[in-house]
């Protein structure tokens, strides 16, 4: 156990010394959000207060789902510099604590990235609707659909790293995998703010399913990720 | 040693009496089987559609427990048949989703519906083909069979809880559609033969994919013999 | 000592390794040599346990006599085209990283004595300057002192002196004698023996092995 924390602090610190030298990495994926936001809005042009909520709810999650996807995508990039994922690969490193270093790393990164995305998104599409993002339920449902996007994130990270797999290969599996928590994002939001249930109504339907859906793949790829490190 | 002739005699055999159990099974239900009241003749391609629809579904199960097999056991064999099971799989979402657009035509009035069934098949379709992709671009050998494997592994497990979102998506937006046929109000003659339809399909999937997989690991085999040949 | 017996190793249908028996000995270096293509850095990542054997066994004698169940635990490897460094990171970042996920203690001090041996104790190089800025031979050498401070018996080395100047192979020479005076193993690929040529070498021939 203390071995597992040991190499977990370093695993974590290491990736944190990395990206907090290399702002470029955080940075490039809310730049992306903002784009998006930007063409949303060119793309809605003059909306119906009564049609806000629905678009504004949607465009949000789906800027927070691309981002968040370019984001996980790249969380491997470092180690694939001067073969440093092999180097761990030679390591008596315990694939759990190499697996929830990088699940952590890829969660603070993208709070980084989905907190400021509603905040935009909401300053920007929202500016006279009649609901908002910033409401402390529809951050729990946020912050839980970045908690079950996280582990399936690094694991297809993993297998394009392993696999030398082409880059388009990984929105073609991520998007459609993760379905469900988009859906379960944009629909407990929704009710949230247009139909005004609460969380624990929620909870036996749309947040139940996303919070399913995060347990259990977070298991699948903590029990994944050792096979995929393995020596072959 | 396989007895590559023998080999040959017994996919024909077996291939040629399930085509012809196919044949007759279809033939049957074009012909023979009652039209029905409100959809009249062209409900006809439901002894086409629901078999392959759930030979599709199976066909993300069969995958499941090749991956498992293959992640447990190592074993290239196991991976040659997840693959099969992949392709075969890819083909019949493909025929799911043609035959669902020509059937919702003449019932819904459009060819596409976002029904929970049809969406999950396109999304499976979707995720077939990234597979697909997937072990295509990667060169031969253990690592692709275990990269392959938890691949399989995390598509599999995700069908059933797609279909349980994309459900309740529907359920949410739009009523359910009131012309679909199907389930335990049907006549019980169209049943049987709906019954015999996807026993047809079945044998004729598990033919395919028997065909495929010993397909693939021939093909492996050549390969090595072509590299020990140089 | 290491104990290989039987070896085989197969890279998509191609057989690189086959039947391959040898032993490292404590205090002795084996040089492996052979062609192009004749597998000497496969067999390296193989005994890193990057990639795994189709047969055969590979076995470490602990000095209690028992046989090491991990081989990451009592190897080292340096590639041969890489230092496996993180560039964003300091020198002394990168070792103290290293050193913890082999569980041993990272002090300054510890770490500080190796980089002095190495030249690279400078205040200005030590912290602060990403390790992607080194030369060519700087990173060599930051790689040597991790191989150093990984405290392992087995040492796996592919092309070591590669960028290394006369100063670097003198260090290069001291690490090694210590090393080997301590009961470790070292398995070298190398085309430059002459700095090597002071310690007791054994040569394994890849192709002469596949003949026999």
């Amino acid at each position: 156990m203390k071995r597992f924390l040991t190499q977990y602090r370093a695993l974590l610190w290491q990736a944190l010394q990395v990206e907090w030298s290399n702002s470029e990495r955080w940075m490039s994926p809310l730049l992306f959000s903002t784009t998006m936001i930007l063409l949303f809005a060119f793309a809605f042009g003059k909306v119906d207060v009564a049609f806000l909520p629905q678009l504004y709810i949607a465009a949000t999650y789906l800027t927070a789902s691309f981002s968040l996807q370019i984001a996980f995508s790249r969380v491997l990039e470092p180690d694939t510099q001067d073969r440093v994922f092999d180097q761990l690969r030679t390591y008596p490193i315990s694939p759990s604590a190499w697996f929830l270093s990088k699940y952590t790393i890829v969660i603070l990164l993208g709070a980084l990235i989905l907190l400021p995305t509603l905040f935009l998104s909401n300053l920007f599409l929202n500016n006279e609707g009649p609901v908002s993002l910033l409401n402390s339920s529809v951050l729990i449902v946020a912050v839980l659909m970045l908690l079950s996007l996280g582990a399936i994130g690094v694991l297809l990270s993993t297998m394009m790293l392993r696999s030398n797999a082409k880059q388009i290969l990984y929105p073609l599996l991520y998007f459609p995998l993760t379905v469900p928590v988009l859906l379960s994002a944009v629909e407990s939001s929704r009710m949230i703010l247009v139909d005004g249930k609460d969380l624990s109504y929620l909870m036996s339907s749309w947040l139940g399913l996303l919070v399913i859906f995060g347990i259990m793949y977070f298991t699948l790829c903590l029990l994944l990720f050792g096979e995929l490190v393995k020596p072959e | 040693m396989i007895d590559a002739k023998k080999q040959d005699r017994l996919t024909f055999g077996i291939g040629l009496a399930v085509l012809l159990f196919a044949s007759f099974s279809w033939f049957y239900a074009l012909r023979f089987a009652p039209s029905d009241e409100a959809q009249g003749e062209v409900y006809r391609i439901m002894y086409f559609h629901v078999p392959s629809a759930i030979t599709a579904f199976l066909s993300s199960f069969i995958l499941l427990f090749f991956s498992l097999w293959t992640l447990f056991k190592r074993s290239s064999v196991a991976a040659s048949w997840s693959k099969a099971c992949a392709e075969v799989g890819f083909m019949y979402t493909a025929i799911t989703l043609i035959t669902g657009s020509i059937w919702g035509r003449p019932t819904w009035g459009v060819w596409w519906e976002w029904d929970a069934r049809l969406t999950t098949t396109l999304i499976l379709a979707l995720l077939y083909a990234g597979y697909l992709i997937f072990t295509n671009s990667m060169a031969p050998g253990p690592q692709r069979d275990r990269m392959a494997a938890a691949l399989g592994l995390i598509i599999a497990i995700d069908i059933p809880i797609i279909y349980k979102s994309v459900e309740w998506w529907r359920t949410l937006h739009q009523p359910p559609s009131l012309l679909r046929s199907g389930g335990s109000t049907m006549d019980p003659e169209m049943r049987s033969i709906l019954f015999l339809c996807m026993f047809a399909m079945f044998f004729l999937a598990g033919w395919l994919l028997w065909l495929r997989a010993i397909n693939l690991q021939l093909q492996a085999k050549i390969e090595e013999q072509s590299h020990q040949a140089r | 000592m290491l104990d290989i017996k039987l070896l085989s190793f197969r890279y998509q249908f191609k057989t690189i390794l086959s039947q391959l028996s040898f032993r490292a000995v404590t205090g002795e270096i084996l040089h492996i040599t052979g062609p192009n293509g004749s597998g000497k850095t496969t067999l390296m990542s193989l005994l890193a346990g990057l990639r795994k054997e189709a047969g055969g066994t590979i076995e470490y004698r602990l000095p209690s006599g028992k046989a090491a169940e991990d081989r990451r635990t009592y190897v080292e490897y340096l590639p041969a085209e890489a230092n496996a460094l993180f560039g964003k990171m300091d020198a002394m970042s990168n070792l103290r990283f290293w050193r913890k996920l082999r569980n041993l203690e990272a002090s300054d001090a510890s770490i500080r004595a190796v980089l002095k041996k190495w030249d690279l104790d400078h205040p200005l190089v030590r912290q602060n300057f990403p390790v992607e800025s080194f030369s060519t031979g700087m990173k060599r050498r930051l790689a040597l002192a991790r191989l150093e401070l990984s405290e392992t018996p087995c040492w796996l080395l592919d092309e070591p002196l590669y960028g290394l100047d006369t100063k670097g192979i003198e260090t290069f020479q001291l690490m090694l004698d210590e090393h080997l005076k301590k009961g470790g193993i070292t398995i070298i690929v190398s085309h430059d023996i002459t700095p090597l040529e002071r310690f007791p070498l054994r040569r394994l021939d890849l192709l002469q092995e596949a003949r026999a």
